[in-house]
């Protein structure tokens, strides 16, 4: 399969996705995540956007892996993957631990500290 | 592969080490449990006497001598943290205990402690012999994660939780940030390796003169996502509130730990983009170097002038790491120089000494805030921490009033202590690379850093200690690990500037700089890497670049 | 990667490898120190020792040690530093030829510049490592030894302050002598520089010694004072030396200095450039300070607040003398100046007049060994501006043994009669029980001082500067008033033994009587106690009511101490003997080292290094009255001490019944002016006081209003603009996390725009 679309002649525009697309898509993603971010104020939520942009991270890797006829940008994810799990496994661990204080999972009441 | 392994041996005895305290803490004998943090200390320890013995084959083709230099570095100190860590995990836990109730190893944390410990500091390790972006990018990960819960436990404060959930996710923010770069740059050059990086955009800029856009972008985002680690601006935002929240002990960690990673990453990075190539010492590209000229002199700027309006200690030294990043970033900016440049126009050993000066003396003042209490009127102790506190220490508790004033006044970089030697050549790398205009930034921010690092030394030393205190009045019954580490590293702080001519040459060594081009050699052991210009990047490699 | 490791561990190692380093001392020394070939690793003990004593003072200090163990742990590692110099001594005239070796202990500083025509880096050089010649050896072996013997001494003086103030004194003692050798033996002059800087540091710890007495304090500021003004010259001396030479080791120096020599021996003083003549003078200014020449001596008699030892050690036998050896060391310059030389003579020959007339007329017997001081110190400077630098040498080293010598007793009789020096309160002493070691050893270094014939080495030395400086051309009126003073010398020094030791037996205890009077001292126990109320009843009830004041005799340390050092003067006679081909033993030692830069001429103490006139060697030297200085010397000045003597007896002892009066109080009143001005030092002070102090005072306070004004306006601004800027910032820092990431995005899409914005350029 991937040889078949690697040796496939020049593609029109918008007949099969090339690079192109798939780096607009994975920025979008990163934006969509970041935007999010900033934006929510869940912290399960925010986290799952951070995630958004590890994955947008991991979409380009793999495009760029295929680009480039090698698998290391593959390897790259599988290791991204798993750091993003150990990641979830910490944040919501901490959620649970904020949770228990405060009975919320609001960002903005975790103010104490400031200046 | 074996040589690999060969050069991992302080970090295969820091795992196992690791793994031993994840056991041996959670003993019911309260005897064996106290041994986890001696057993982390021979083993850390130990780490460092296998880096000095056996330091394996060079990992960086550039900085053969780099690895060895921070392994040795973050061992040495790591034992210095240990002392101060000591006896913070489990304090209250163990006191109920000790008061008949029964112990549960589910709700105690002193294994998990030391062996994350142990962890982020083998992930520097790590860092520092990183040849991959995989390897570079795991190896973070692996400084960081632990840290944010060692900051969520440090304590069972409110505040030391609002700082585990600001550090993990803004920490969380700065890792996507260079995961994204990293991603670009291997899609910009076609491989992990950061050899192979270094040799293809060498190559393009001896070509063109011009970097390739999208290794541009990425060495943009990675720079700033790896800022998070050394709290650069503008990645500085969540520096005080996480030192103020941590426990002192830890917080004494976060100085040093992750921002020592950081720097190495930041140094084996720009050199995949910039110094990397022949032995002129080309500078970075000029978007690079520029955006490290606004960050260094914005993130000393912004940290003294936060640092001058606190009446915290911890972030007044919160903010003051943050103006030290700034130096340190001087040295970033100056670069190695050409091919055997000597030390003082080497910004790299610049920032090596000072790695070393830093942790040493910022230890110090941490030391002096772990080991004091303050008694509340409610009667709960908790950390002294506002700056009132100091006032006349050296009366009421003398030792701890002088590692106080000599820290803070080695911190200032006066001149016969350790920090004038570490700083010097911060300055002379600059000159040496024409940063003028930079050098003068640092020296009106060492002017502007005198004001609080004095305040902190004068009220320690000339104040008359507070007789009619508000609340309880300070305490001291920290263990006594946190005064002899203070005094270690105040004694450092004296005695280090009289060797500090052997110890600047051993960084000079561990920054010898071997820049070298081998058109072909790196490259064509895989095939020519084709790199995707603006207008491949819409078209498959196959379809442009075989026939 | 093996470098990393040995780089690592040497870093560990500290202050062990040092001494270990020694093996390595001939491989680094060919590399820093010029083509010397190396010396015994054992010369880095000399350094070595009395760094471990000061180390280990200093942990008997943390342990609160409160017995004689510091003293204890001094006197040995002094003691072995002495061992250790005796056998440099043997290493450096024992194999054939003698030639300077260099005994490397550490890399120190080696700062690359510039690089030189054809692309060789210039690098400033300077190691901790150490020039051994034979001139080095002869300052270092008077210095540990008498600093060996002083040690003992205090360790006894000093009992009283067991505790604290024990290990301090004697921390700063080895401390001493660690700067001390650093200074001596430093193999380039930076290092010279920093034992220059720590002695005066030592300096002005020790004669501040007692802290609490503002008297003290006041001396040790002013001798650090003084001291800076001449450091100032020295300083710039080296700056100079290193900008028009391009190097600070000796090694060096003296082969870059070589052709300027040839150029002065053929007196073309006009093809040396004035910068090259201008470092021996700046030289000079450092000198001057150290070794309390005019116009900077000033502070030397004041520095006699500190405890005796210090003041025996440091300013009479061994720190003063930094200001001579650093002359005799760099003689190879000084010939390149046309002024230098003569400059020295003459400040040299004035300080010693003028020292000598105010040591006339002084009461406190401490600060007439003081102006003695100064005053002999003048005749080494003369000696040296005669070129005889090996008489100047000759008398550092016996002036080193019997000043030692005065001191110490001088420091018995204040210790045992509660710090009474006034010479008209003692009188003969020597009668006492318990003081007729003291007596007679004060009678040898009182005669050594006078230069009384023959059985005193301070005869010969002082003979061989005199006869010079009637040999040189030019210079007979120096050798006058040198001659002069030598006969007020002799008068002087015995009118302190003539009023102190002997006469009638009376005294008046001092003011830190009560303090001695403690009943668990233990050489208080000695004195009989009938005679010394014996002595008392003398006293025709001059006691002040202190009815129960017994003097205590000193104990055995200081009476050994007194001993050797009495022995060890009149066996200094000896070197004048031994080895009369070469100007004698101290001669040989001069000789071979830099201080004789050219070969020793051939006459009997002819001038070793070539007078730089262009008349040279053979043409007409000077003669005393028509006859050879060198024959009838000896005759003349014994004649002129034991006048001086004579006087003294006649004025001093002849007839005394009482310690108060003399028949010199007649002669006193007859002198007028003349004797006010001498007893009141000539004024100095008070001229110093009104042309520098004053001035200053009323400078310093117009600037404070200054500053008040205008400075104070501008530091408050500097103050507030970056506090003002953190309370702007700091808004910034509100505790929210969304603002926090808000920042970190924003920050990052200005990174993004600018970078962007630069590569679209």
């Amino acid at each position: 399969m991937s040889a078949i679309l690697a040796q496939a002649d020049y593609p029109a525009l918008m007949s099969a996705p090339t690079l192109f697309h798939y780096l607009v898509v994975s920025a979008f993603m990163f934006g969509l995540g970041l935007v999010g971010f900033l934006t929510r104020r869940n912290l399960i939520i925010m986290f799952l956007c951070t995630e958004l942009m590890f994955q947008a991270a991991g979409l380009a890797l793999v495009a760029f892996s295929r680009f480039h006829l090698n698998h290391t940008g593959e390897t790259f994810v599988i290791f991204v993957l798993t750091v993003a799990a150990a990641e979830a496994a910490m944040a919501l661990a901490l959620v649970v631990l904020l949770f228990r204080r405060k009975e919320t999972l609001d960002a903005e009441r975790w103010e104490e500290m400031r200046g | 592969m074996i040589q690999k392994i060969q050069s991992l041996w302080p970090e295969i005895v820091l795992f196992a080490t690791a793994c031993v305290v994840m056991v041996v803490g959670i003993s019911p004998s309260v005897a064996v449990r106290r041994s986890c943090g001696v057993i982390a200390g021979l083993g850390l320890a130990l780490a460092g006497l296998v880096a000095i013995d056996w330091p394996g084959p060079a990992s960086s083709v550039v900085w053969p001598a780099l690895a060895p230099y921070v392994k040795v570095l973050v061992a040495g100190v790591g034992v210095l943290l240990l002392l101060v860590l000591a006896g913070l995990p489990d304090r209250e836990y163990e006191a109920a205990v000790a008061h008949g109730q029964r112990y549960d190893p589910i709700r105690a944390n002193r294994a998990e402690f030391y062996a994350f410990f142990l962890f982020s500091i083998m992930g520097v390790m790590l860092v520092s012999g990183a040849e991959d972006l995989i390897w570079l990018f795991l190896a973070l990960e692996l400084t960081s994660l632990p840290t944010y819960i060692m900051v969520a436990i440090s304590s069972s404060r409110n505040r030391s939780l609002e700082a585990g959930v600001k550090y993990f996710f803004l920490g969380a923010l700065g890792a996507a940030l260079f995961l994204y770069g990293f991603a670009l740059l291997y899609g910009a050059t076609g491989s992990t390796n950061l050899e192979t990086i270094r040799q293809v955009i060498a190559q393009q800029r001896l070509g063109s003169e011009a970097v390739n856009g999208v290794a541009l972008a990425g060495a943009l985002l990675a720079v700033i996502g790896v800022g998070f680690k050394i709290a650069a601006v503008p990645m500085h935002f969540y520096t005080a509130d996480v030192y103020q929240g941590a426990a002192s002990p830890v917080t004494a960690f976060l100085a040093f730990v992750p921002k020592t990673a950081g720097f190495v990453a930041l140094i084996l990075l720009l050199t995949t983009i910039g110094w990397g190539y022949g032995p002129s010492g080309q500078s970075l590209p000029e978007p690079i170097r520029t955006v490290l000229w606004v960050i260094a002199a914005m993130t000393m700027t912004v940290g003294n002038v936060l640092a001058v309006v606190q009446s915290s200690v911890k972030r007044v030294l919160a903010y003051s790491s943050i103006a030290h990043s700034g130096y340190m970033l001087v040295g970033l900016v100056a670069g190695p120089g050409p091919a055997g440049a000597p030390f003082a126009r080497n910004g790299i050993a610049a920032i090596l000494f000072y790695l070393l000066c830093y942790g040493v003396m910022n230890l110090g003042a941490f030391a002096v805030m772990a080991s004091l209490e303050r008694r509340s009127r409610s009667g709960a102790t908790e950390e002294a921490d506002s700056i009132d506190d100091l006032r006349g220490l050296c009366t009421t508790r003398p030792m701890l009033g002088w590692i106080m004033v000599v820290s803070a006044v080695g911190l200032l970089g006066m001149p016969p202590l350790l920090g004038f030697f570490g700083k010097l050549p911060l300055f002379t790398s600059g000159i040496g690379a024409g940063e003028i205009p930079l050098v003068v930034v640092l020296g009106i921010n060492s002017a502007i850093a005198a004001y609080y690092y004095l305040r902190l030394a004068a009220l320690a030393l000339l104040e008359d200690p507070d007789v009619t205190p508000v609340g309880g009045g300070l305490s001291e019954n920290a263990p006594p690990g946190r005064k002899f580490a203070g005094f270690i590293c105040a004694a450092a702080v004296i005695g280090l500037s009289a060797l500090a001519w052997p110890l600047i040459n051993l960084a000079d060594g561990a920054a010898k700089y071997e820049p070298r081009l081998t058109p072909g050699s790196a490259v064509s052991a895989r095939e020519a890497p084709i790199v995707p210009s603006a207008d491949a990047l819409t078209e498959p490699r196959a379809a442009s670049g075989r026939p | 990667m093996s470098d990393v490791t040995t780089g690592i561990l040497t870093a560990l190692g500290g202050v062990g490898t040092l001494a270990a380093s020694g093996g390595d001392a001939a491989a680094h020394a060919p590399a820093s120190g010029g083509a010397l070939p190396a010396a015994s690793p054992l010369v880095l003990l000399i350094p070595l020792l009395p760094l471990l004593g000061c180390v280990l003072c200093g942990l008997c200090a943390a342990a609160g040690v409160r017995t004689k163990l510091p003293a204890w742990l001094t006197v040995a590692c002094l003691g072995a530093a002495f061992v250790a110099a005796l056998k440099m001594l043997g290493d450096a005239t024992g194999g054939p030829g003698t030639h300077a070796t260099i005994a490397h202990a550490f890399d120190w500083f080696r700062i690359e510049w510039g690089k030189g025509p054809g692309g060789v880096s210039r690098e400033l050089v300077a190691n901790f490592s150490f020039y051994v010649d034979t001139l080095t050896c002869l300052w270092m072996l008077f210095v540990t030894g008498l600093a060996t013997l002083i040690g003992l001494y205090a360790s006894e003086y000093m009992a009283g302050e067991r505790g604290p103030g024990y290990c301090r004194f004697f921390a700063a003692f080895n401390l001493f002598v660690l700067s001390m050798s650093c200074l001596v033996m430093g193999d380039n002059l930076l290092l010279l520089y920093l034992g220059w800087e720590g002695v005066g540091l030592c300096s002005y710890l020790l004669i501040g010694y007692f802290y609490q007495k503002p008297s003290a304090v006041a001396a040790a500021k002013k001798a650090f004072i003084m001291n800076r003004i001449g450091d100032l010259g020295l300083a710039l001396g080296i700056m100079l030396t290193f900008v028009k030479f391009g190097t600070v080791e000796y090694a060096e120096l003296f082969e870059r200095i070589r052709p300027f020599v040839e150029l002065a021996r053929h007196g073309r003083f006009d093809e040396i450039p004035f910068s090259v003549q201008l470092i021996p003078l700046l030289f000079t200014v450092g000198a001057f300070g150290k070794s309390a020449q005019l116009p900077l001596y000033v502070w030397l008699p004041d520095a006699m607040e500190g405890p005796t030892p210090v003041s025996a050690l440091i300013h009479a036998a061994t720190m003063v003398t930094a200001g001579v050896y650093l002359v005799a060391r760099f003689i190879p310059f000084y010939v390149c100046s046309d002024l230098a030389l003569p400059v020295v003579a003459w400040v040299g020959t004035l300080t010693a007049l003028t020292a000598a007339t105010i040591g006339m007329a002084q009461f406190d017997i401490k600060r007439i060994m003081a102006y003695s001081t100064v005053s002999q110190l003048g005749y080494m400077f003369a000696g040296l501006g005669v070129l005889t630098s090996t008489g100047a040498a000759f008398h550092v080293f016996t002036h080193a043994f019997f000043k030692a010598l005065l001191f110490l007793s001088c420091g018995a009789v204040m210790h045992g009669f509660g710090g009474q020096l006034d010479l008209r309160k003692l009188s003969g002493v020597r009668k006492m029980p318990g003081w007729g070691i003291v007596g007679v050893c004060m009678l040898v270094g009182c005669l050594n001082l006078s230069g009384f014939p023959l059985l005193t080495s301070g005869f010969f030395s002082k003979d061989m500067i005199l006869a010079q400086a009637f040999t040189t051309p030019g210079f007979a009126a120096i050798g006058w008033i040198l001659l002069l003073t030598a006969g007020l010398t002799a008068y002087y020094t015995f009118r302190v033994y003539f009023r102190v030791f002997e006469g009638p037996s009376q005294f008046e205890p001092g003011d830190e009587a009560h303090a001695h009077a403690d009943p668990g001292d233990q050489a208080h126990a000695h004195a009989p106690a009938g005679h010394a109320h014996g002595g008392h009843e003398h006293g025709h009830g001059q006691g002040h009511g202190d009815g129960h004041f017994h003097p205590h005799a000193p104990g055995w340390a200081i009476n050994t101490v007194l001993a050797v050092l009495a022995v060890c003067s009149t066996a200094a006679i000896g070197a004048y003997f031994i080895d009369r081909d070469h100007h004698g033993w101290v001669g040989r030692m001069v000789d071979s080292s830099t201080a004789a830069w050219e070969a020793p001429g051939a006459g009997h103490s002819g001038a070793h290094a070539e007078p730089p006139a262009e008349t040279g060697h053979g043409a007409a030297p000077g003669t005393f009255l028509g006859m050879d200085p060198h024959a009838v010397m000896y005759y003349v000045s014994a004649v002129v001490a034991l006048v001086g003597i004579g006087a003294a007896w006649w004025l001093h002892l002849a007839g005394r019944t009482a310690a108060a009066t003399s028949r010199a109080d007649g002669l006193l009143a007859a002198a007028g002016p003349v004797a006010r001005g001498a007893q009141g030092k000539w004024f100095v002070d008070e001229v110093y006081d009104a042309l520098v102090v004053t001035p200053l005072w009323v400078l310093a306070h117009v600037f404070h209003l200054l500053d008040k004004l205008l400075i104070d306006g501008l530091v408050n601004l500097a103050g507030w603009v970056p506090r003002g800027a953190g309370r702007t910032a700091s808004t910034g820092q509100n505790g929210l996390l969304h603002s926090y990431a808000l920042g970190m995005a924003g920050g990052l899409a200005i990174v993004l725009v600018v970078a962007l914005f630069m590569v679209k350029n």
